[in-house]
């Protein structure tokens, strides 16, 4: 495919999608809205996660703090939804900077438990806060507009993509890609790591952020248990290891299948859904461990085979 | 006669199929599955069972046609983002005539929103905070006892005591739930002129009460309330009996009424005041099941475990939806939510009628056990047995 032809194809499928609210039904538009935001979010993390290599379980931090901005702007003070949504980005930002250069510090593992602690810790410091309803949470005003939220969710998606196209052909990009592959090299190479790290921290919590302001919005109701649900942050995490970590597609295939197979599986056979998503996960995980992109980029050369060398190449 | 009425229903309900599907059908995504599966249950057997009893009597009877109540019922898998979902699923694509609510406050604020926008009425009997009647919401109707007047009764019973409590610690869990609940009694305590000496927060699920013992012991107070969970409120008992924390009177939001708190703490459990929104007392009487007494007998009967509050609440629900419709000689949501909110009828609940924010005015029965049973105390202003007070220090039991 030519470049040209693949621009083509974006715009043709995102205007499709953009047409969904005059043709689809209100529970599809209702699945729809959760998915794009699941989408962003797996987007989000696979600028920290994917391409830098740090697996972060703060993201849903981000989730919560861009909820919160957004509730406390509009129902404390009065002010208009899109400034709560840039209010819930900015607190995502500061914290990223604040958090990020001590934690990203931290390598591997010791990363990943950092990061597990800041949700539960901002779970504690919500509960506490007068101005954020403290643990009864707060009541969002009612908007009958899914078709809105479905369009700014959708924008969302779409900006987040083409933040991670741009990242994935840029310097910056390339420098990140160094870090995961190994830092100290990097480093010597001349990249400011510290700072990379801290900026692919702050623009992955941008995204998340905004993802939460909407979905504060559009559920209306927000408490700090649910605002900083670690479970999210673990779909983030699978959406994007079976869509394809590090490429730009990936996070969002997956998140719109797994996204699908749930849905469907629940609406089926309904008591024992999660068990089989489950086994899903546990197949994927085992016969393509490298993401979906991964199976599309060498299942053409490799044939079924694909399958059974993976298996035998990483097993335990 | 019970036999020939019986016929006469099948025989309604088979001329029902016949000629026209006179079906009325009301729609819940409930906790099936999950976390919350064990008090969802509750709500799933509650809405089947008093469905299934509508339907023997007959049906509804709505502007002369004669109906049958049907449920369309979702799993939610314990995530309110789904239920969110199923709910706007049942009303567009299953075409539900009218929503029956989820367990849990959480999911019923979220869910309500759903009934709100879409403008057709939700009863719900799992909710219990005060935030789900508090945003000016019309399409929404609950039948548990909100949480800020949880302890109501406790301390209007406390006025009547000899020699009346003066002062009062309240210890409270810190989720949305309990705190909502001390916000309220704190009102209450104040409004009932007792000195509050202690007012504190422990993180839900703990487990070490020590602390807070020792502190509660330095002050001293003639009562104590708490409001947690089960778990926290057992080990709350077990060390105030080792700290040899006595008060005249202690008093729980939950635990006391269940058989597990007798069993867990034995004698211990003794004097402990508690409290329910609900006593199967045959002077609830009903329409369909006759009286509370006999609900439970056909309930344990038909589901093998002994309905609580939740089931009877969700009976509830289905009951004020049945006499609404039958009031308002029409499907019509808005019709419909007009009559709700003018209902007025005995069930085995309770008398259910709802005010102006959709609340039930069901004041919690005070109970205490007392060698051994669970017994009723106090409700709506009358002492009905005795209580144990004040109770005997540790030592002297």
């Amino acid at each position: 495919m030519t470049p040209k032809l693949k621009v083509a194809l974006a715009v043709a499928v995102t205007c499709a999608l953009a047409s969904l609210p005059w043709l689809a039904s209100a529970t599809i538009l209702q699945f729809s809205i959760s998915t794009l935001l699941l989408a962003t979010l797996a987007q989000g993390w696979n600028i920290i996660g994917g391409y830098t290599g740090y697996a972060s379980f703060g993201n849903s931090v981000f989730f919560g703090l861009g909820s919160y901005g957004t509730a406390i702007a509009m129902v404390q003070w009065h002010l208009p939804f899109g400034v709560g949504l840039v209010f819930g980005a900015v607190l995502a930002v500061v914290f990223a900077l604040v958090l990020g250069i001590p934690v990203l510090r931290l390598r591997g593992h010791y990363f990943a438990i950092a990061t597990l602690a800041l949700s539960q810790v901002m779970t504690a410091i919500v509960s506490n806060l007068e101005i954020a309803g403290r643990n009864t949470g707060l009541v969002l005003p009612l908007l009958n507009g899914d078709p809105l939220f479905y369009e700014l969710s959708l924008a969302l998606l779409v900006l987040a993509t083409l933040t991670v196209f741009w990242i994935a052909h840029s310097r910056f990009g390339f420098g990140l890609i160094a870090i995961r592959e190994n830092e100290d090299a990097a480093a010597s190479m001349g990249i400011n790591t510290t700072l990379y790290k801290v900026l692919a921290f702050a623009i992955s919590g941008i995204f998340s952020a905004l993802a939460g302001g909407i979905h504060a919005y559009w559920i209306t109701f927000i408490d700090p248990v649910s605002a900083f649900d670690l479970s999210l942050n673990v779909k983030m995490i699978i959406m994007t290891v079976f869509g394809g970590p590090a490429s730009i597609l990936g996070p969002v295939v997956g998140a719109f299948v797994l996204s699908g197979i749930s849905e469907i599986l629940s609406s089926a056979i309904s008591s024992v859904a999660s068990l089989f998503f489950g086994a899903v996960i546990i197949v994927a995980v085992v016969f393509m461990p490298r993401g979906l992109a991964d199976v599309l980029r060498r299942f053409r050369k490799t044939g079924w085979r694909y399958f059974s060398e993976n298996v035998k190449k990483y097993r335990l | 006669m019970k036999r020939a009425i019986g016929c006469l229903a099948t025989l309604l309900a088979m001329s029902g199929v016949a000629h026209a599907q006179n079906t009325v059908t009301l729609g819940a995504s409930v906790q099936e599955t999950g976390a919350l599966a064990n008090t969802g249950r509750y709500y799933r057997d509650g809405y089947n069972f008093a469905i299934a009893k509508i339907n023997e009597s007959g049906g509804v009877k709505v502007g002369g046609k004669t109906y049958k109540l049907a449920l369309k019922i979702l799993d939610n898998q314990s995530d309110s983002n789904l239920s969110v979902r199923q709910y706007v699923q049942l009303l567009t694509q299953d075409k539900v005539n009218f929503l029956l609510g989820p367990f849990a406050s959480d999911f019923a604020l979220a869910d309500s929103s759903v009934a709100e926008k879409y403008q057709v009425p939700m009863i719900q009997g799992g909710g219990a905070s005060d935030q789900i009647f508090s945003r000016g919401y019309k399409y929404i109707f609950g039948t548990l006892p909100v949480a800020s007047k949880y302890f109501g009764s406790t301390i209007a019973m406390m006025g009547k005591l000899n020699p009346a409590p003066k002062s009062v610690a309240l210890l409270y869990a810190d989720d949305a739930f309990d705190v909502s609940v001390a916000a309220g009694t704190r009102e209450l305590i104040r409004k009932a002129g007792l000195k509050l000496t202690e007012d504190k927060r422990y993180s839900s699920n703990t487990s070490d009460f020590s602390t807070l013992i020792s502190e509660v012991k330095s002050s001293n107070p003639d009562a104590i309330l708490v409001s947690g969970h089960e778990t926290e409120v057992l080990n709350f008992i077990r060390q105030a009996k080792s700290l040899n924390l006595s008060p005249k009177i202690y008093s729980f939001t939950v635990g006391v009424p269940t058989a597990d708190f007798r069993k867990a703490l034995g004698a211990d459990a003794n004097y402990a005041f508690g409290m329910t929104p609900w006593l199967p007392s045959p002077t609830n009487k009903d329409q369909y099941f006759g009286d509370a007494p006999a609900f439970v007998k056909a309930y344990t009967q038909k589901f093998g475990y002994e309905p609580d509050y939740h089931a009877a609440s969700a009976v509830a629900d289905v009951e004020a939806f049945a006499k609404a419709m039958q009031a308002a000689g029409t499907l019509d949501p808005k019709k419909v939510r007009d009559a709700i909110s003018h209902v007025n009828f005995g069930s085995i609940y309770g008398t259910i009628a709802f005010d102006s924010a959709g609340q039930i005015s069901l004041p919690q029965t005070v109970i205490q056990v007392q060698n051994g049973q669970v017994t009723p105390i106090y409700a709506q202003g009358i002492m009905i047995s005795k209580p144990q007070y004040p109770m005997p220090l540790w030592g002297k039991r």
